[in-house]
Formats: structure tokens, C-alpha cells, sequence
């Protein structure tokens, strides 16, 4: 019986990607690119042995939320969300002008949203030319548009920043945002989140600062080839002893389809630290059969 | 002694390069130049281990080693240009396209080598592994005596765009994804001039967003080379180079490199298979290695590929592409 460890979705496949190959995931065909239908497939993957979805924050990934929550008992979806979408603001940054056309397509959302906790975080912001308040002003946006995408049936786990945003604010010893991203999770009742492709330098860096680990979730890549694991497979495996008492949420687990299923499994029980494991999934096959294998040998 | 290094540009390629190199030990990022007052006060508050600046000026007498030049590539030729003149550091990165055009490269080229240093252009796909992998293997015949060739880069950038401002914004496809898959033609292929070009508007207004090029090598090897930034499918920019020869074909992308020899035996290198490690992945990891070189290049006084000679000829072509598509409009 599977009594430790959470399975969640991912949302990898809904938005067109495969790290193995991008001809393959263009030859996944629209249907992926469909909310409703992934968002099938995320119901299917609950009604079969997952227990929440994991997704960049998104139109697209709110409305697949939404759907695959409704209906469901109350709470009874565990959800773990990464913000910013990146891909999405690049995108942005290149379509609307940089920066600042960017900064001021998102201020215009967060106007429009009407969540006035953001919106005056938003205003002290602008007025004191704040990173501190923009940074609230954003995460309670999301946070807000979280909420009502998973209406009763969804509950929030955990907020991450992006590994982008967190990988350039360690390289830039951005402590400061750490710690507000850690104080208003805290405060709002939402595990802290950081999604990294560094995680030994991460949590050197925390030791440095004297951030307690304990409280925090972690998200990054683990699988038996080392693949995305930097600065390699024996480090990214030996820094789970360092934080044992830290949730850390294993994806890329199938090294994006170039391992199969057992390979993974074998991996995952190999390491009893990672206590929720992330699958994505394309086909409502899949989603019937790859939870349910994953629980019942894990 | 640390290279000390200045950034030009805070959008998201300047804080990239400041966080790739900001993780080498060798590494002091001196300073970073911005001159949108928005953007320069909120990085300060944001960013307060870094001393950021409103011009070039405010860099002299600093010491600078290098500059590192993240800006709208219409700049790059006036900041190139007064970084060297004015001494500001003698080694120079600069994000692709080097200029706008073939002669201010060619300008910029002459002005390199008269003050000398080390100079690099950030064609990055170079330095993915699949492309490394694909170099090495036409380098050594695998597919023997070459026959055609065939790349892309696509994109979904602009794919929906209702109005053509960003897209003209940043020039044609050609310039703007289309030179990295011209890039790559000239570093894998050798030296080539355009036969023919035909460019189309999608969004209309004048945009330039889908173009086709047909090149010729210096060894007489024809191939074809098309960009579009509205291709439905590509949420990740794609691009890909696929090379016939005489004794097969090779393909290659971001993800995989594939050999099929005449005898029917096929060998397929994910990126899982050719070592893809850094020791700090921000970007993507071809980011890390290309400012890993130009730092050693700097360090070790010895020049890195590619540099100010090597994108001029990337102009070369645009700009021949540029003339096929504007006689035909005549």
C-alpha cells in the first residue's frame, strides 16, 4: 500500500513538449492541445491512483485544473503550482515590447483580476519602485487565480517560482526573494515551493543564508541516467541526505520517455526521499495504467 | 584575478549571461548597464550584489575586461563601436545578430582586429550537444561525400500575432531565428552564397515571417534553408539540419542527432546519451558552455569561435537574401 507517497500529474504534455523529441511532441496531434481533453486525462490519472496535478500557471493549465477538479470531494486534489509560466513570458517579453511591455501586460491583469490584496501590494510597488511589494502583488495574483480555478474540490499545496526565477536569483544572490516567497507562503498557508535545476547549489546556498529547509518543497529532476540532474546524479542524490525532513518532488523521472516504467519505479524506491513523484501523461491509456502501476509498486 | 565583466541590457538575455557567468569562479560581474529608468531602479533594489548604471560612460575607468552586449541588435554596432573606441574593455560577447547588416559587421570586424582581444557572437546552438555530436560526425565522413542539405528554424513566436509592430520590431525572420540555422549551415557545410530567396508575410503589415533560401557551398553542395516564426506546434523554438551524402543521411535538432548509413544501420544520440552537464544549468546548457569558452578565451588570450568574422558571414547571407526578395518585389 502506497501510504507515503503523493503521485501527481504534469502538464509537460499539454503544452507541446517532449525533451526527448520535439517531432514527437508535435505528432502527439491537437488533441493535447486541447484543455478538455487533457484535462480528461488528469481525471482519469485521479480516478486511477494520482493524487493531485502539478502545472505552470497558465490560462490553459487553470481551466485543465478547473475541469478535472470539478465534481470531486472537497480537498481531495492536491495541487502544485509553478509560477511564472516562463515559456509564456518569454513569449510575452518578445511580443509585447520587452520588459516593460511585459511588466505592463501582467500589471493590467493584476488590475483587472480585482484581488485587491495584489493590487495595493502592486500599487506600494510601483510608487516605492519595489521588487519586495511587485513580488506579493504577482504571487497573490496567482495565488488568487489558483483558488477559483480549484474551487472546493482543489487544495494548494504548494507555490514554486520557476526555475528560471530561481536559478537566476541564486546565481544573483537574490536572498530577498527567497525569504518574501517563504514569509507569504508561510503566511497564507501554502507550502513554499522552489522548482530548480541546481538543488546542491540551492541548498548550499540556504545553509549559507540560514534558511530552514524544513518547511520548504523542492522540485527538480531525478532519474537513474543523471539526466537534467546538475551539477550531476551523485550530488543531486547525496543533498537529499542533507534535507531529509524537506518534501522533494521528483520529475523528469522517465527522463522524458527515453526510460521506461520499471526503470523509473526501481529508481524512485531506490531513493525513499522522494516522497511525491511527478508523471506526465498523453494518452487516457497512460493515464489508466501508468498510476496505477506506480502505486501499487511503489 | 577575477575577468571582470560588464553586462549592456537587463531584459532577459542580460540577466541570463549575468547568472550563467555570475556562477564562474573566475568571474566578477562588475557592473550592469541599462538605460530604462524603470527597469534600472527596480533592478538596484532587485538585484543589490550588482552595481547597475544608466550608460556606457558610467563604465569607464573601471577595468573592465569585457563587455558582455545583451541589447536590441541595432545597437550592437554603436556600443560595440564606442566600447572599443573609448577603451571601455578590449573583449567583447555580444548577443546574435552581431549587426543589421553586412557592412557594419564588416566594420565591426576590422574595428575587432585593429584593437584586438577576444570577440564572440552568441550563436549558442553551437554549443548544444546534439550540434556538437552532428559536427563531429560530418567532420569525419560518416555519411560520406555530401550531396544536399536541408535546414529549419521554427518557432511559434508570433503564431496568432494580431498586429505586425513586435514582429517588424525585430526585423525579418531571416535576422532574427533564421540566422542561427544559417549559422549552422556555415559551420557544419563551409562557406555558401544564396541562389534565391523568397520571404512571406503572414501577419501582414509588412512583417517578414516566413523565409526560404536556397544556398549553394563553396564545394558546390545546394541546400535549402527556411525560418518561420508563426509555425503552429513549435511552443519551443525547433531547429534542425538534415544532411545527405553518399553514404546516407544525418538529421539533427535540439533533442536528437540521427545516422543512417547506405547499408541500412541507423544509430540515434539523445541529448541522454552525449553528456549534456553543466555545473549550473540556467537557460539551457549550451548558454553555460558558450560563456564557459569566451571567459577562457579572455583568460587564456586566445581567440573563440564564433566570433565578429565568423556572424559577418551570416550577414553576408541575409543581406544576399535580402536582394533576391527585393528584386522580386521590383
Amino acid at each position: 500500500m502506497n501510504n507515503k507517497r503523493i503521485l501527481l500529474v504534469g502538464d509537460n504534455p499539454f503544452h507541446g513538449i517532449s525533451h526527448l523529441s520535439q517531432e514527437r511532441a508535435i505528432a502527439r496531434g491537437k488533441n493535447l492541445a486541447d484543455p478538455e481533453y487533457a484535462a480528461g486525462l488528469v481525471k482519469t490519472a485521479l480516478d486511477n491512483g494520482a493524487d493531485g496535478f502539478m502545472f505552470s500557471v497558465s490560462e490553459k493549465t487553470l481551466f485543465i485544473a478547473k475541469l478535472a477538479c470539478a465534481g470531486r470531494p472537497p480537498n481531495s486534489v492536491k495541487l502544485y503550482a509553478i509560477v511564472p509560466y516562463v515559456f509564456e513570458f518569454v513569449r510575452m517579453a518578445v511580443t509585447e515590447g520587452g520588459i516593460p511591455g511585459l511588466a505592463k501586460k501582467v500589471g493590467n491583469e493584476i488590475v483587472f483580476s480585482a484581488n485587491f490584496g495584489s493590487i495595493f501590494e502592486g500599487i506600494k510597488g510601483i510608487i516605492a519602485n519595489d521588487p519586495v511589494n511587485l513580488l506579493r502583488a504577482y504571487l497573490l495574483y496567482e495565488e488568487s487565480r489558483i483558488r477559483v480555478a480549484a474551487g472546493k474540490s482543489g487544495v494548494l499545496v504548494s507555490l514554486f517560482t520557476h526555475e528560471v526565477l530561481t536559478d537566476m536569483a541564486l546565481a544573483l544572490n537574490m536572498e530577498w526573494l527567497f525569504r518574501e516567497h517563504i514569509d507569504l507562503m508561510i503566511k497564507r498557508k501554502i507550502k513554499p515551493g522552489f522548482h530548480t535545476h541546481n538543488l546542491p547549489f540551492l541548498v548550499s546556498r540556504f545553509k549559507e543564508w540560514q534558511i530552514d529547509c524544513r518547511k520548504l518543497a523542492f522540485t527538480t529532476q531525478y532519474n537513474s541516467l543523471g539526466f537534467g540532474m546538475c551539477p550531476s546524479r551523485e550530488e543531486a542524490e547525496a543533498v537529499l541526505k542533507e534535507i531529509p525532513e524537506t518534501e522533494v518532488i521528483a520529475y523528469g523521472i522517465l527522463a522524458s520517455g527515453y526510460l521506461k516504467l520499471p526503470q523509473a519505479i526501481e529508481y524512485i524506491k531506490s531513493n525513499p526521499q522522494l516522497k511525491v513523484v511527478v508523471v506526465g501523461v498523453s494518452k487516457e491509456q497512460q493515464a489508466k495504467e501508468s498510476f496505477k502501476i506506480i502505486k501499487e509498486k511503489l | 584575478m577575477k575577468t571582470k565583466v560588464a553586462i549592456v541590457g537587463l531584459g532577459k538575455m542580460g540577466l541570463m549571461h549575468a547568472s550563467v557567468m555570475a556562477m564562474f569562479n573566475d568571474v566578477e560581474i562588475a557592473a550592469i548597464c541599462e538605460k530604462n529608468a524603470f527597469i534600472r531602479k527596480f533592478g538596484k533594489k532587485a538585484i543589490p550584489a550588482i552595481d547597475i548604471v544608466e550608460n556606457l560612460e558610467a563604465l569607464l575607468g573601471r577595468n573592465l575586461d569585457a563587455l558582455c552586449i545583451t541589447t536590441p541588435p541595432a545597437s550592437h554596432y554603436t556600443i560595440i563601436k564606442a566600447a572599443l573606441e573609448k577603451g571601455l574593455a578590449k573583449h567583447i560577447f555580444t548577443e546574435k545578430p552581431l549587426a543589421v547588416n553586412f557592412p557594419q559587421a564588416k566594420e565591426l570586424c576590422e574595428l575587432a582586429k585593429k584593437y584586438g582581444g577576444v570577440n564572440m557572437v552568441g550563436y549558442h546552438r553551437r554549443f548544444s550537444v546534439t550540434f556538437l555530436k552532428a559536427k563531429e560526425l560530418l567532420d569525419t565522413g560518416a555519411i560520406g561525400k555530401l550531396i544536399s542539405f536541408k535546414g529549419h528554424a521554427y518557432s511559434a513566436d508570433f503564431l496568432g500575432a494580431k498586429t505586425a509592430k513586435a514582429a517588424i520590431g525585430r526585423g525579418g525572420v531571416i535576422e532574427d531565428s533564421g540566422c542561427h540555422v544559417i549559422d549552422i549551415a556555415l559551420w557544419t557545410l563551409g562557406d555558401m552564397k544564396v541562389t534565391g530567396a523568397e520571404v512571406k508575410s503572414i501577419i501582414g503589415g509588412g512583417s517578414e515571417d516566413e523565409a526560404s533560401l536556397q544556398v549553394v557551398t563553396d564545394g558546390d553542395l545546394k541546400g535549402e534553408l527556411n525560418a518561420s516564426w508563426c509555425k503552429e506546434g513549435y511552443r519551443l523554438p525547433d531547429m534542425s539540419l538534415t544532411v545527405i551524402g553518399d553514404n546516407g543521411y544525418l538529421s539533427v535538432n535540439e533533442d536528437m542527432v540521427q545516422l543512417t548509413t547506405k547499408d541500412g544501420k541507423s544509430n540515434t544520440w539523445y541529448k541522454h546519451d552525449l553528456n549534456d552537464t553543466v555545473p549550473f544549468s540556467i537557460g539551457g546548457n549550451e548558454y553555460q558552455r558558450q560563456d564557459a569558452l569566451f571567459v577562457k578565451g579572455v583568460r587564456e588570450g586566445v581567440k573563440v569561435e564564433p566570433d565578429f568574422r565568423t556572424a559577418a558571414k551570416v550577414h553576408q547571407l541575409v543581406d544576399q537574401a535580402n536582394m533576391f526578395t527585393r528584386s522580386l518585389n521590383e
